[in-house]
């Protein structure tokens, strides 16, 4: 160290470091569960019903399973095993040639009808008709301890285009 | 012995015995803070040193950046990148507000914190590492017909020696659009030297 870098540590240490001395730091280990916003890039999910806009951020604790096929008459059918694979079954439908990105809306709960629920286009939006279907059945259990956790089921599901009118998937975005 | 007390206490241990504990986990905060700050202090002054041509500026700069790191030090997450990355944001940010208050004819140094009066011996060291990045300052010259984000992506990789996830981290970019970023600027300096030829 040089004599400045010295003097400057002793000046912190001196001016600011009361404060820090009893900081509740992170524990050291692998990082929470909790992301920054934008790992959901490509998505929005709230909670739908009774006005609630909760934003959920979902832990991706291996690897975001997706799929998305098409099926005879023309319709999609995404699947997505955790909420945190939509940013990537949407840059799928994008790399398929379908201009629509796909935002869900989870509620709490099992869902009260098993299987895919049928995505409503945002005005001027054109394209084949998508559905999403939430693990296996419609429903999603996050187990204690995980961000979110309790079930949930796919309470609504939206349909933008692939370009502008989207989310960008941030908190806030303008 | 009150939480200020032990800071007092603690700031007044040799730099030599502070140099040991590099070697063993931080018992406290404060301790982690003191290996953030040696860990990066040297690479930040060079930072600022090829920006600004006065040891008071490179000093208060380098005071201001610690100051804001060591305020938000409870929310810094290791976990989520490196305490290097995390700094350079702070750093970037520190210079962009001086450049703004320099440009509205403010002292912009007497508004930042940390300020202190240095000795002659501290002048003379940051004058010598200002010296020391005249050749990182020239290669910034160069830079200088580049887009401001692409002269950031090399400045931070090739002089600053961040890797490029720690560069992305700290510009608040995607790693993916950083290594465009970077890649691109390489090229156009290769093709301007090539022309230059």
């Amino acid at each position: 160290m040089t004599k400045f870098t010295d003097h400057l540590w002793s000046d912190l240490a001196r001016e600011h470091g009361a404060a820090l001395a009893n900081a509740d730091r992170p524990e050291p280990g692998r990082a929470p569960l909790l992301r920054r916003p934008r790992v959901l890039a490509g998505s929005t999910l709230g909670l739908a019903g009774a006005g609630t806009a909760l934003a959920l951020t979902l832990g991706a604790s291996s690897t975001p399973a997706f799929a998305v096929t098409t099926s005879g008459d023309g319709s999609v059918l995404v699947t997505i095993n955790q909420t945190t694979a939509l940013p990537q079954a949407n840059a799928k439908l994008t790399a398929m040639g379908i201009h629509e990105q796909v935002t869900i809306y989870m509620a709490s709960g099992a869902a009260a009808v098993s299987g895919p629920v049928t995505c409503t286009p945002a005005p001027g939006v054109s394209g084949p008709p998508v559905k999403v279907l939430v693990g296996t059945n419609g429903t999603q259990v996050i187990s204690s301890g995980n961000t979110g956790a309790g079930t949930w089921h796919l309470g609504a599901c939206h349909l933008t285009g692939d370009s502008g009118s989207g989310n960008t998937g941030n908190t806030g975005a303008g | 012995m009150s939480t200020e007390a032990r800071a007092l206490t603690r700031q007044d241990r040799p730099v030599a015995a502070r140099a040991r504990s590099r070697g063993r986990p931080p018992s406290s905060p404060l301790e982690e803070f003191e290996q953030v700050y040696l860990r990066n202090v040297d690479v930040l002054m060079g930072y600022f040193a090829r920006r600004c041509r006065d040891p008071h500026t490179v000093a208060d700069l380098t005071s201001e950046t610690f100051v804001r790191a060591m305020d938000g030090f409870a929310r810094f997450d290791p976990r989520r990148g490196s305490d290097r990355a995390w700094l350079f944001g702070i750093a970037a940010h520190v210079f962009a507000r001086h450049c703004e208050q320099s440009a509205g004819g403010r002292d912009a140094v007497a508004r930042l914190g940390g300020h202190r009066t240095l000795g002659m011996d501290e002048i003379e060291e940051l004058a010598e590492r200002i010296d020391a990045e005249r050749e990182g300052a020239a290669l910034m010259q160069r830079c200088a017909r580049l887009p401001s984000v692409e002269r950031a992506a090399i400045e931070l990789v090739d002089l600053d020696g961040l890797s490029p996830k720690e560069a992305a981290q700290a510009l608040g970019v995607s790693g993916v659009a950083f290594r465009k970023r970077l890649s691109r600027a390489r090229s156009r300096l290769r093709k301007e030297h090539e022309s230059n030829d």
